[in-house]
């Protein structure tokens, strides 16, 4: 498969100004700042149901919301793994370096894209008796050394992809297995509840990968909820940059703080909320919403994060209860609910969850 | 002529702006090009995208027209990814 295509019909010519020209100068002149300028957030709304209506008519089928049952022996439940490389172009799949069981190779972000799809796979079967990411063994596939000095990774619907990082803010994505966590769990989303990647279910998506990619990284320290360190990305930026992370569970809005990248701008509760129309409605912002909720919960009920609040976060992405547009406040409903069928209504638990949201600000439905 | 490109979303959902202007550039006529190119190539509005991916904006303004387009990873043309690359790095 080639990500550059040529011209194709699907694309359309635009010469017109399709972006009111008053938004396009009012970005113009705040693009250095954080994100959420009060002056942008009307003009971004808008921008924001552009989008939404655009999605619409672009949308595929939803996926089923329950994983299928594989009749495959436990004991042969093992995952089938296939590293490529992009070389340093923007084509996928790249060339094949490392399949399942082969040895290491020389190259460190091979081996460590293997290794975190290993430990993704092995938190998702050993706690949750997830058969990989569509509950039926789906092979694992990722690319690394995608493009030239690109600072993201993404996960694309079929596989995890890995640049290198620019070398100025970002260094190579493979580093921290949260990063490798928080990509394959879009594919667990994308396989169970399918939360549609836009605004309030946009974060939870986000969200959701952000809890899970941490439970990854607590899971082989084998760290408690208040031992571990909560943060999404530690180990990313270069010595350049004034900041530990990209975000922080723990302490939403406090990751970083820098002269070129500005200051984390996640809120920790609904009080601080942020409406945007760039980067989805602000999918990576919100997210320190819901985020902090988890967080609060597993410290709350205390041990290791995976088993107990893992588990209702668990149950509650894949119980088929979840819309695509699921909003926070359904969300919270969603793992009181998780909460109650699993532990008992008036457990400890059940009492947790609901005093997490409460928390944070959000109300459950 | 000046191009404009604005990166929003990826992982980190930080956003990124740079502006580049062509006048009295050697490569003038090359950029002048591949940016009509990267524009006729783009979407109208921006579109859903992939989850982490990054989002483009692309604007071109002359002395008497001006475009703007969207496009978002990892569907990028050769030239919408040559014109980003080539803006970003070189563009303020």
């Amino acid at each position: 498969m080639n990500a550059h295509r040529a011209h194709s019909p699907q694309t359309r010519p635009v010469f017109c100004t399709i972006v009111p020209p008053h938004l396009l100068d009012q970005l113009s002149r705040h693009s250095d700042d954080v994100f959420s300028l009060p002056a942008r957030r009307t003009l971004e709304r808008d921008a924001t149901q552009r989008t939404r209506r655009q999605i619409a008519t672009v949308r595929h089928g939803l996926l089923a919301a329950a994983p299928a049952t594989p009749d495959v022996d436990p004991a042969d439940r093992k995952p089938q793994r296939t590293i490529s490389d992009a070389e340093g172009k923007e084509q996928l799949p790249g060339k094949t370096v490392r399949e399942e069981g082969e040895e290491p190779v020389q190259d460190a972000s091979v081996n460590r894209a293997y290794a975190g799809l290993g430990a993704t796979f092995e938190l998702y079967l050993s706690v949750y008796d997830r058969y990989s990411i569509d509950g039926a063994g789906l092979p694992l596939d990722a690319t690394v050394h995608y493009g030239e000095k690109y600072g993201n990774a993404f996960w694309d619907g079929e596989r995890m992809v890995f640049g290198d990082g620019d070398g100025e803010v970002f260094r190579d994505f493979t580093l921290p297995v949260d990063v490798i966590g928080h990509e394959l769990t879009h594919g667990v989303t994308q396989y169970s509840a399918n939360l549609e990647y836009l605004g309030q279910s946009g974060a939870l998506n986000e969200s959701v990968s952000d809890v899970f990619g941490s439970l990854i990284k607590q899971h082989s320290l084998g760290q408690s909820a208040q031992e571990a360190d909560w943060l999404i990305g530690s180990g990313l930026f270069t010595d350049q940059v004034e900041g530990e992370a990209l975000r922080s569970m723990k302490a939403p809005g406090t990751a970083y703080d820098d002269d070129v990248l500005g200051k984390d701008p996640q809120p920790a509760t609904m009080e601080d909320y942020v409406n945007t129309g760039a980067d989805n409605g602000g999918v990576h912002i919100n997210s320190g919403i819901p985020n902090h909720a988890f967080y609060k919960l597993a410290v709350d009920l205390g041990g290791n994060a995976w088993e107990r609040a893992g588990q209702i976060w668990y149950d509650t992405l894949t119980g088929g209860s979840l819309q695509p547009d699921t909003d926070f406040a359904a969300f919270a409903a969603a793992t009181t609910e998780a909460a109650k069928s699993r532990y008992g209504d008036g457990s400890d638990e059940h009492e947790a969850v609901r005093k997490c949201w409460s928390e944070v600000g959000v109300t459950a439905d | 002529m000046r191009i404009t490109v604005l990166r929003t979303g990826g992982f980190g959902g930080l956003s990124r702006r740079a502006t580049l202007e062509t006048t009295d550039r050697p490569d003038a006529e090359e950029l002048a090009r591949l940016a009509d190119q990267a524009v006729r190539e783009g979407l109208a509005a921006a579109p859903m995208g992939v989850p982490d991916g990054f989002h483009y904006e692309v604007s071109i303004e002359t002395g008497t027209s001006s475009a703007t387009a969207h496009f978002a990873d990892p569907k990028l043309t050769e030239a919408q990814s040559a014109l980003v690359r080539k803006v970003l790095k070189e563009g303020a």
